[in-house]
């Protein structure tokens, strides 16, 4: 189990070093001298030479981003072109937004979506099956930002059951805060909950239908003894895996619902930083982005392991 | 008092400089009903008649009381600032926004009562309007308690024309202020020592550049970590990318605000912005076509607008085909129907233009140039003349923003008419500006473009930037020496009717060479709640809530 792990850190690693030279490359490919972008187009140009000495960036791409690797494994990731300030700070607040927004998704998505697909793999062919697999193919295909946008206007605007806004004001609590991203999380769930419900149902149809099932049954185990203990464990396993994937989507990837609802998160982020020329924000932004990119299939991966002994045989040497 | 005294009593006033020749034209135009009372009073303020007007009772309605209650938070929708905010460097009107809660000018050029007195009481110029002299109001504090002084003033606009700062007025300030040019009398007097002569100087120390805010002499930069400044409400809170929050300033020097806070929310979707206004949790926006149709017919909101000199500029590019022939030029121009793109497009809130930047909001434009109206017959005639009798192709590069990319559509089927073959390239604004700079800005260098213009108290900067052979924004290339001797006369001249004349001879010239197309200047607009009163704001963004009052 170790050396496996090992390897899997080592990969993983390796491609955050990747992402990270290319998003830095990709910076530098950028038109624009980043001395004339902060000091804007009237600038005369020794001040524009002049900041440029001062920020590094007149120096070869090799020694600027091994000054930029070498402070980022640490933590810092400089100075915001735009804000004019520290960028960590940013992306921290950004990572709390969407993780917060991301809570509330996950706390909707997981029981329901798990929920309704136990119910229709129990039932499968019954009407109920079929309700559920058409109402989550249907709202699947549904974009976030249109249902994001007729929510907003039913519930937020003639029934006024929510805020507009994704952000709390200033000082608010826990429970504050979470009511202000109920609406934003709604498009989300019901974007993701046909996917997470069908996952479940085929893994429930499965679990049902193996021979354990029958051998679990034959022992004459009471029936929620079978399903928590035999066919869940069985069937949850790709599940897991799906919404480990999704929270890596839901961590970076909402730029549309973010604007709309007004939520500061890391979609938003990068968003900003690439139309403000901001290479610092963006830099940060993205590496932060496909870190959790990474490691939510990673955490996924590992979750599926622990849960299925096969696997965890498989990748044994 | 009937209207003849009062014009008697105005002319009684006039100064004892040389001023006295330019406020009695004034008084007389006024008299005669050319010079509205906004106008009049752009005039006295210019002289330096501030105290003489507000004996007058001619500023008045400035620090007329809203009727409804005060106390309260106002709660303002603003787009996303695009950078940090500093008065020094900002450029978007969010920034503008939040700064005018906070921070104040030497004068406010306010688009319903004229020129207003801030910071400054008073200001006059010497004989060749070269050297302005500047009283500043005393008594006046900055938020953190330190009183303002003329060292902070020279100080601010030294700021502003160093080019190493990143200054955002270094467009407005090139060719007229230099640094050095600012510089202490007294306590309590700054003069300053222009490139050149200027009689609209007074505006370029107003609202109208954004950036002269006053702020403390030894600022450093930092301005979102206290929002120092002078404004009627100081800082309270503020969260990058979020939101601000102001209240009453209870130190003011004026009359205090009367709502208790202001609040500021940043919006990345301006969608959101109207379902938040909607929705009863904001009380001002922004507005834009899309959001006045989203509101169009509820009463719960009110639409407020202000005439501006904004406008959307077309450039022709006098030194690349086929644009070198001016009879070219005019046959693009001549295929417009303005009447119909300011109804059509602009639904009514704008006015047409006649290819110039002299608004007719500008005192000293001359009305009596002729209107250039759609003629395509006279277009087609001015082909053939040209050599190019059955049109020619041509690409109109331009940027997606605002109401632009439909203005090009109209503009490519009205040329359509005249045998005018126009392909279009819309790129993303910031694509389009480029570095804003020769050589690598598709703004500078296409061959046919649309660009945006913001609002300006006066039509200088457009003349100068856009215009001068040596303008910085020069787009179409524009090599006329006889226009730049034009435009020397017109800064010199101090009497409305010279001003009118020097611009008159402008408008004949650029009608007839035609560098640029400016089909109208449309109105800036905000969307409000009905249930606020005394909403101000000026048509570059600029905010002013001291006056609101729910009802």
């Amino acid at each position: 189990m170790v050396r496996p792990l090992a390897a899997r850190a080592g990969s993983l690693l390796l491609t955050l070093w990747l992402v990270s030279a290319l998003v830095f490359l990709a910076g530098q490919v950028l038109p624009g001298d980043v001395g004339r972008v902060m000091l804007g187009p009237f600038a005369d140009a020794q001040a524009v030479a002049e900041l440029n000495r001062k920020l590094g960036t007149d120096q070869p791409i090799l020694a600027q981003y091994w000054h930029w690797f070498s402070r980022a494994i640490s933590g810092d990731f400089g100075d915001s072109l735009s804000m004019r300030a520290p960028v960590a700070p940013f992306v921290v607040s950004s990572i709390k937004n969407s993780a917060a927004l991301a809570g509330v998704v996950l706390l909707f998505l997981v029981p329901i979506g798990i929920g309704a697909g136990v119910v229709a793999g129990l039932r499968s062919g019954s009407l109920a099956d079929r309700l559920i697999v058409l109402t989550g193919v249907s709202l699947s295909i549904v974009p976030d930002f249109v249902s994001g946008l007729l929510l907003l206007m039913v519930f937020g605007l003639w029934l006024a059951w929510f805020p507009i806004t994704g952000a709390a004001p200033d000082g608010a609590g826990f429970w504050t805060s979470s009511y202000h991203l109920i609406l934003p999380a709604l498009p989300l769930v019901l974007n993701l909950i046909g996917y997470v419900a069908r996952m479940t149902r085929a893994g429930v149809i499965e679990a049902r239908a193996a021979d354990y099932t029958r051998t679990a049954i034959l022992k004459g185990l009471s029936p929620s003894q079978v399903l928590f203990k035999h066919v869940l464990r069985n069937a949850l396993v790709p599940t897991v895996a799906v919404i480990a994937t999704q929270s890596g989507f839901l961590l970076g990837g909402l730029v549309v619902i973010e604007a709309l609802f007004g939520i500061q998160g890391l979609g938003n982020l990068v968003l900003s930083a690439a139309k403000a020329r901001d290479f610092p924000m963006l830099e940060a932004g993205v590496l932060v982005m496909a870190t959790i990119f990474v490691s939510t299939a990673a955490i996924g991966d590992l979750l599926q392991a622990l849960l299925d002994p096969r696997q965890r045989r498989r990748n044994a040497p | 008092m009937t209207k003849r005294s009062d014009i008697d009593l105005l002319r009684g006033q006039s100064p004892r400089n040389p001023s006295r020749d330019i406020w009695n034209v004034a008084v007389d135009e006024y008299a005669q009903g050319f010079l509205k009372r906004r106008n009049l009073l752009k005039y006295a303020a210019l002289l330096g008649l501030t105290g003489f007007a507000a004996s007058q009772g001619l500023f008045t309605s400035g620090a007329a009381r809203a009727a409804g209650a005060g106390g309260g938070t106002v709660r303002v929708g603003l787009g996303q600032p695009t950078k940090a905010i500093d008065p020094v460097t900002v450029t978007d009107p969010a920034s503008i926004g939040v700064i005018s809660q906070v921070g104040e000018y030497l004068i406010l050029d306010d688009p319903k009562d004229g020129v207003q007195p801030k910071l400054a009481l008073s200001w006059e110029a010497d004989e060749t309007a070269k050297r302005w002299t500047f009283k500043l109001r005393p008594g006046v504090k900055f938020h953190d308690g330190r009183a303002v002084t003329a060292k902070d003033v020279v100080a601010t606009f030294e700021r502003l024309v160093d080019p190493s700062t990143g200054s955002g007025a270094l467009s407005a300030y090139k060719g007229i202020l230099s640094k050095g040019g600012a510089k202490l009398v007294d306590d309590e007097t700054v003069a300053f020592d222009l490139d050149q002569p200027n009689s609209n100087f007074p505006f370029y120390v107003s609202s109208d550049v954004f950036n002269a805010v006053i702020l403390p002499a030894d600022y450093a930069g930092d301005f979102e970590k206290n929002f120092i400044g002078t404004g009627p409400f100081k800082f309270e809170s503020f969260r990058p990318k979020q939101g601000a929050s102001f209240v009453r300033n209870a130190d003011y020097w004026g009359d205090k605000a009367l709502p208790d806070r202001v609040e500021i929310k940043f919006f990345d979707d301006e969608q959101a912005q109207v379902l938040a206004l909607q929705a009863g949790q904001l009380d001002v926006i922004p507005s834009t076509t899309r959001l006045e149709l989203a509101i169009e017919g509820n009463p719960n909101f009110k639409l407020l607008s202000v005439q501006a000199s904004s406008h959307d500029e077309v450039h022709l590019r006098t030194d690349q085909a086929p644009f070198t022939d001016k009879r070219v030029r005019r046959a693009l121009a001549l295929t417009i129907d303005r009447e119909a793109v300011v109804k059509g497009l602009l639904k009514g809130r704008a006015i047409v233009g006649n290819d110039t930047p002299f608004a007719p909001i500008f005192p000293s434009a001359d009305p009596s140039v002729p209107q250039r109206k759609q003629d395509i017959e006279e277009a087609k005639r001015l082909l053939g003349e040209a050599g190019v009798p059955n049109g020619f192709e041509v690409t109109l590069t331009t940027e997606r923003a605002y109401d632009i990319p439909d203005y090009a559509v109209l503009i490519q089927n009205f040329a359509k008419k005249a045998g005018i073959d126009i392909k279009l390239n819309v790129l993303p604004q910031d694509a389009y500006y480029g570095s804003a700079t020769f050589g690598s800005s598709p703004w500078l260098d296409s061959n046919l473009g649309i660009t945006d213009f913001g609002h300006r108290g006066t039509p200088d900067i457009f003349l100068n930037a856009t215009l001068k052979s040596s303008g910085a924004w020069n787009a179409a290339h524009f090599n006329s020496p006889d226009y730049d001797a034009l435009l020397v006369d017109y800064g010199k001249a101090r009497d409305l009717q010279a001003q009118r004349v020097a611009a008159g001879k402008i408008q004949t010239l650029l009608l007839d060479e035609t560098p640029l197309i400016i089909g109208y200047f449309s109105q800036y607009s905000r969307i409000v709640s009905s249930k606020v009163e005394g909403v101000r704001f000026t048509a570059i963004s600029h905010l002013l809530l001291d006056k609101v009052s729910f009802v």
